[in-house]
């Protein structure tokens, strides 16, 4: 189930967020030893957890968390302007159209098809969610790894500017254009799912 | 920030780009421009694919292509597994300092030298469910590798790589894609690959041995192997299971 978290004042306001708080501890600090703050041993939350963020969370059947991915407004302070601007030739780009994806999270759990299938939702479930949330581009930091898998999801990247290594990390910033050809470039390349938010209440909070 | 424009117009370049031919004619020049000789484009070629699906695009010397095809190279070329073990581009005087590099490797290096290839940076390409690949920028021995050029390596690499995965997609056409492993299946695998018997696997899962040999036994014929850690290995190699998937527990 896709679960669409936006205006989030407490991080741990529903079960959801606080499985995917949890979750990204033990993908972000527990397996790719990146240095961010953790609350409490269980929780990885840092200054860009506010009520801007907007939360895109696949669940499975009981709740249990399977993939997310955090989005932050470019017209507010975010990763790529304030953290890595040396990674831009120019300045990154910013605009109400904008969004930077963030914290895109696999759960540790998943075995090595389950994350591929769960990775495919949650990529379609970014496309579908900038084409109803009238989102052109998407921005993004990634290790070089990482970067190839984005680029062989299908949908149109470009790079922002060259890598460069970072803290012990190579890392590159790259741009995503999406519009109504996005989707069928996802299902080209054999990523594309098709994937619908949860919209009762009851559900989100179940 | 001239590389990042040379790299820019490369990239603007290969989006529109529909043969093979135009790809390497592209590749080549913007090898050129960043001061190397050659390049290579690759999938470490998965033993199951014919030629037809496999990226192979590249400008190196004849006969060193000679020597590599008939020694099978593709696979156990110390710099392609040395790209198994990293993300990131690396110069191939860092080789020692990924993988253990044994004499014949020292042997295929000192061909290679001898062939025009002495030194490279080479950038892995890694998609899950694929075969592993890489793009390489070499020169003669005696011709320093651009270390100023590395960074717009690093992104050439990665996209022409995704460019040719596209053209060869398009290429494959409709080949009827291999079946999945069922999960009763991979489960299985996953205890091969820990060295357990048919016997083992099926009190580990509670299902009759029969059961076992017969996931096990289909699983193989998907592969076509005879032998069941070859099955363990090939479902590694294509990401239907992981190291992961082994060793946790």
């Amino acid at each position: 189930m896709l679960l669409i978290a936006d205006k989030v004042r407490h991080p741990f306001e529903t079960p959801a967020l606080r499985a995917m708080f949890a979750a990204r501890k033990r993908v972000f600090v527990d397996l790719l030893k990146w240095d961010v703050p953790v609350i409490d041993d269980r929780y990885e939350i840092d200054q860009y957890d506010d009520e801007h963020a907007v939360y895109l969370i696949l669940t499975d059947r009981d709740g249990r968390h399977l993939a997310s991915a955090r989005l932050l407004r470019t017209t507010h302070p975010h990763i790529l302007d304030t953290l890595f601007p040396q990674l831009c030739a120019s300045p990154p780009p910013r605009g109400s159209d904008t969004r930077e994806i963030t914290r895109f999270c696999l759960d540790r759990r998943l075995a090595a098809a389950d994350r591929l299938e769960v990775r495919n939702r949650l990529v379609s479930a970014l496309v579908e969610h900038a084409l109803a949330a009238g989102i052109t581009t998407y921005t993004g930091v990634a290790e070089m790894g990482w970067l190839q898998q984005i680029l062989a999801f299908g949908w149109r990247c470009r790079p922002l500017g060259l890598p460069r290594r970072i803290g012990g990390r190579m890392l590159g910033a790259l741009r995503i254009d999406i519009d109504a050809d996005t989707p069928p470039l996802l299902a080209a390349s054999g990523v594309g799912r098709a994937v619908r938010p949860a919209t009762e209440p009851a559900l989100q909070a179940a | 920030m001239a590389s990042f424009e040379r790299a820019e117009s490369f990239l603007r370049e290969i989006s529109l780009i529909r043969s093979e031919t135009d790809l390497a004619g592209a590749l080549g020049e913007v090898t050129r421009e960043m001061g190397f000789h050659h390049f290579a484009l690759s999938h470490h070629v998965d033993v199951r694919e014919t030629a037809e699906t496999a990226i192979r695009l590249h400008n190196y010397p004849d006969d060193w292509v000679d020597y590599y095809d008939r020694n099978r190279l593709g696979v156990s070329d110390p710099v392609h597994r040395a790209s198994h073990v990293t993300s990131v581009g690396f110069a191939w005087s860092e080789l020692p300092r990924l993988i253990a590099l044994t004499p014949g490797d020292h042997e295929i290096l000192a061909r290679a030298v001898a062939k025009g290839i002495g030194d490279g940076f080479t950038i892995p390409a890694h998609v899950p469910g694929e075969s592993n690949g890489s793009c390489s920028f070499a020169n003669p021995a005696g011709i320093v590798v651009p270390e100023d050029a590395l960074p717009s390596a690093q992104l050439v690499g990665a996209f022409a790589f995704e460019a040719a995965r596209r053209l060869w997609r398009v290429r494959a056409g409709d080949r009827e894609p291999l079946p999945r492993l069922t999960d009763r299946q991979r489960e299985c695998i996953i205890w091969v690959g820990r060295g357990k018997s048919d016997w083992e696997i099926s009190r580990i899962l509670g299902v009759k041995e029969d059961t076992v040999a017969r996931h096990v036994k289909m699983a193989r014929e998907r592969y076509g192997v005879g032998k069941r850690s070859f099955v363990a290995i090939h479902a590694l190699f294509e990401g239907s299971i992981s190291f992961h998937d082994i060793f946790r527990r």
